[in-house]
C-alpha cells in the first residue's frame, strides 16, 4: 500500500510540471495552448535521444526545457507574429511536433537499463542512495517539483511576472505602461512549454522510454488538475496557484489509481476516472461553468 | 521494504517445497524434469497449493491483443504446471493511454505481484520499468521487436509477434501471379510497422513486387490513404499488424472491395472480417506459447535468463473463400491444401 501511495505520488508530482505549464498559459494568459501535447513528447524525444548517447543524465533537463520553450517560441510567434488564432497556432505547433519528435527520436525509443537516469547516477545516489529506487524517484521528483515552483513563485513577484499576470487578467495596463503585449505571451508560451517539455524529460527518465503518442491528451489532464486545484482552494486566498496545481495533479493520478486498484472493468476506466473528477469539483462547491469562466 | 523480503522467503521456501514433493513423486533428477515434465507429472507436484498474483497489463483493446490474452491465460493451465486454483489475475487495459499504462504497471509492483504480464510494447516497456526495483519477472507478448525495446536484459522474456514477410510475399505472389504493386499504409509511430515496411521493402524485389507505401500519423488519416492507393490503382494491399490501420480494417474492405482490390491480411482476424488470405500469426497461439513460458517461470521450473524471447516459427496460412471468390481469385492447390478457412462464424 505504502508502495503504491509513493509511486502514485511520483506521478502526481512529474506531471504537475505540465500543470504548471497550463496554469501559466490557461490561467495566466487565458490561452487554451494544444502545443502542450506535442512539446510533452518533445522533452521525451531530446532526453530519449540523449541518453541513448550516453548524455549527463542532469543535462537532459536542460536540453528539455531549452527545446520546450523553442517550441513556445514557435507557437507564440504563430499567434502573435502571424495572427493565427490562439486554438490554431497551439494546433499547428502540435502537428508539426509529431513529426519533428519522431524526426528527433527515429522512432519510438527505450533507454536501456544499464544507462544512469537522475535517478541512478551518481549525484543522485550519493544524495539518496539509501533510499529504494521507489522512493528515490519520488525524493527527485519532489526536488525538482518544489525548486521549480519556487522558482514561478519568485518570478511571478518580479516586475516582468507581474506584467506577464496583467496581459490574462488586464491587458490594457500591459498596453498602457507601454509593454508590448505580444512578447509578454511568448515569453508566457515558452516557459509554459519548457516546462511541460522537463515534465516529458522526467517521464522519459522514469519509463526508459518514448512514444511518439505519449502527449495525447495532457493538455485535457492539465486544465482538469489546474481547474481542480484551483477549485479546491478558491476559498483559501493564502494558498498560491502553483501549490493548488501540485495538488489538482496528485488528486487526479489518485484518482486513477483508485480506478485501476478497484479493478474496474476495463472499458471503464476513463468513465469512472470523469465521474470521480466531477465529485472533486462539485465536493468543492463550484460547478464548472463557473470555474471556467472565473 | 520488509514485505519484500517476506515474499522473497516465501517464495523460496514455496520452491523448497515444491521440489521436494516432486522428488517425493518417485522419478530420480526430478529438478530437471520439472522444466520438461508433461502433464501429468507437474500437476500431481507443483500445481498443488502453491498460489501466485499475476498482473496482466494489456495496452489497449483490440481482437488481436484480446486473443493475446485469452490465449495467455489458456497457456498458464495448458502448462499443467498451475490450475485456475493456483492463479490471482489482476488483468488491467491502459485503453492506449501511456500514463494510465505506467500507473496500472507501478501498481502491480506495489501490489508484489509474482509476475508481471505486458501484452503490446507499451505496456512491456511500462512493466519492465516499474519492475526494475523489486526484479519481479515481466514476460511480454505480441512485442515486435523486443531488442530494439530494450526487453532483452534483466528479469524479462517472452514471445514476439513478428510477421513473416517472406511467407506473405509468396503467397501474394501464388495468388496473384500477374500483380506488380502492392500498397500498404502503416502508421510512421509504430516501431513493429516501420520495421515491417522495411522487411517489405528489402524483400519485395526478390518476389518481382514494387511496394507503395504510406505512411499516416493517425487513424482519421488512414482512410484517405486507401483512397490514394486505390487511385495509384495498385494490385493488392497488404496490411500490417498496425494498431491504427487494424483499427480501421473494415472501412479500408469497403473502398477496395467496390474498386475491386484484394487486401491480405497479417494474422486471422483480419482475414475473418474480409481480407483474402494472410500468411500470419494466430494471436491466441502465441498467448498460448506465451502462457507456458510463464507458467515455467511462476512455478520456478526455469528463469527468464534461461529463457531468451520466443518467435512463432510455424505461419499459419488463412484464406476467406468468400473474399477470394469476390475477387476472382483462384487458390492454388499447393496452398488450398494447407491453408485454414477462416470466415465470420
Amino acid at each position: 500500500m505504502l508502495d503504491l501511495i509513493v509511486s502514485t505520488l511520483t506521478q502526481g508530482l512529474i506531471y504537475a510540471l505540465i500543470s504548471f505549464g497550463v496554469y501559466i498559459t490557461y490561467t495566466i494568459l487565458d490561452f487554451p495552448d494544444l502545443g502542450v501535447d506535442g512539446s510533452f513528447p518533445l522533452g521525451a524525444a531530446v532526453t530519449a535521444v540523449m541518453l541513448v548517447a550516453g548524455a549527463n543524465p542532469y543535462l537532459t533537463l536542460l536540453a528539455a526545457i531549452a527545446a520546450g520553450a523553442l517550441s513556445g517560441l514557435a507557437t507564440g510567434i504563430i499567434h502573435v507574429k502571424l495572427h493565427v488564432r490562439n486554438l490554431l497556432a497551439g494546433i499547428i505547433t502540435q502537428t508539426a511536433l509529431f513529426s519533428i519528435n519522431l524526426q528527433i527520436a527515429g522512432s519510438n525509443l527505450t533507454v536501456d537499463r544499464s544507462s544512469d537516469t537522475i535517478f541512478t547516477a551518481a549525484p543522485t545516489m550519493a544524495l539518496f542512495g539509501g533510499l529504494s529506487l521507489l522512493a528515490r524517484k519520488l525524493a527527485v521528483t519532489l526536488v525538482v517539483v518544489v525548486v521549480v515552483k519556487l522558482v514561478l513563485d519568485a518570478y511571478f513577484r518580479t516586475k516582468s511576472g507581474l506584467l506577464l499576470r496583467a496581459v490574462g487578467d488586464n491587458s490594457t495596463l500591459v498596453t498602457t505602461l507601454a509593454k508590448n503585449m505580444g512578447n509578454m505571451k511568448i515569453l508566457g508560451l515558452m516557459i509554459s512549454n519548457a516546462l511541460v517539455a522537463l515534465a516529458g524529460c522526467i517521464v522519459c527518465h522514469e519509463q526508459r522510454s518514448f512514444s511518439a503518442t505519449m502527449g495525447t491528451g495532457q493538455l485535457v489532464f492539465g486544465l482538469a488538475t489546474v481547474i481542480i486545484g484551483i477549485t479546491l482552494f478558491r476559498r483559501l486566498s493564502f494558498v498560491k496557484g502553483t501549490t493548488a496545481v501540485i495538488v489538482g495533479s496528485v488528486l487526479y493520478k489518485a484518482c486513477i489509481q483508485v480506478a485501476i486498484s478497484v479493478g474496474l472493468p476495463a472499458n471503464l476506466l476513463k468513465l469512472i476516472t470523469a465521474a470521480l473528477f466531477l465529485l472533486v469539483l462539485v465536493c468543492s462547491g463550484r460547478k464548472g461553468e463557473e470555474i471556467i469562466h472565473a | 521494504m520488509k514485505n519484500n523480503t517476506f515474499k522473497k522467503l516465501l517464495t523460496a521456501a514455496l520452491a523448497l517445497t515444491m521440489t521436494a514433493s516432486l522428488a517425493a513423486c518417485g522419478s530420480t533428477g526430478a529438478a530437471s524434469s520439472a522444466a520438461s515434465a508433461g502433464a501429468s507429472a507437474a500437476a500431481s507436484g507443483a500445481a498443488s497449493d502453491a498460489h501466485y498474483t499475476i498482473g496482466l497489463a494489456q495496452y489497449g483493446e483490440h481482437a488481436s491483443l484480446d486473443n493475446c490474452r485469452e490465449g495467455f491465460l489458456q497457456g498458464l493451465t495448458d502448462s499443467g504446471l498451475l490450475t485456475a486454483d493456483n492463479i490471482t489475475l489482476d488483468y488491467q487495459n491502459a485503453q492506449f493511454d501511456d500514463s494510465i499504462d505506467t500507473q496500472i504497471a507501478q501498481s502491480f509492483s506495489a501490489e508484489n505481484c509474482d509476475l508481471m504480464v505486458g501484452i503490446a510494447t507499451p505496456s512491456a516497456i511500462a512493466c519492465y520499468a516499474a519492475a526494475e526495483d523489486k526484479n519481479i519477472p515481466v514476460i511480454f507478448t505480441a512485442v515486435t521487436d523486443p531488442e530494439a525495446a530494450n526487453l532483452t536484459a534483466g528479469n524479462c522474456t517472452g514471445t514476439s509477434d513478428k510477421l513473416p514477410v517472406e511467407a506473405q510475399l509468396d503467397l501474394i505472389r501464388q495468388m496473384q501471379p500477374d500483380a506488380k504493386t502492392i500498397g500498404i499504409i502503416y502508421t510512421t509511430s509504430e516501431p513493429n510497422s516501420v520495421s515491417a515496411i522495411a522487411e517489405y521493402k528489402e524483400k519485395a524485389g526478390d518476389y518481382g513486387f514494387t511496394i507503395d507505401e504510406i505512411g499516416v500519423t493517425a487513424q482519421s488519416e488512414v482512410t484517405q490513404a486507401a483512397d490514394k492507393l486505390i487511385a495509384d490503382k495498385v494490385d493488392c494491399l497488404s496490411n500490417l499488424t498496425d494498431n491504427n490501420v487494424v483499427g480501421v480494417l473494415s472501412s479500408i474492405l469497403e473502398k477496395t472491395n467496390e474498386a475491386g482490390i484484394p487486401v491480405y491480411g497479417s494474422e486471422v482476424e483480419q482475414v475473418k472480417i474480409g481480407c483474402v488470405a494472410a500468411a500470419g500469426i494466430d494471436y491466441y497461439q502465441l498467448g498460448i506459447q506465451t502462457g507456458i513460458m510463464a507458467a515455467k517461470i511462476l512455478t520456478g521450473a526455469t528463469t527468464c535468463d534461461d529463457t531468451p524471447f520466443e518467435t512463432i516459427s510455424e505461419y499459419g496460412i488463412y484464406v476467406n473463400s468468400e473474399a477470394l471468390a469476390a475477387m476472382n481469385i483462384t487458390v492454388p492447390d499447393e496452398i488450398a491444401a494447407k491453408a485454414i478457412e477462416s470466415t465470420e462464424a
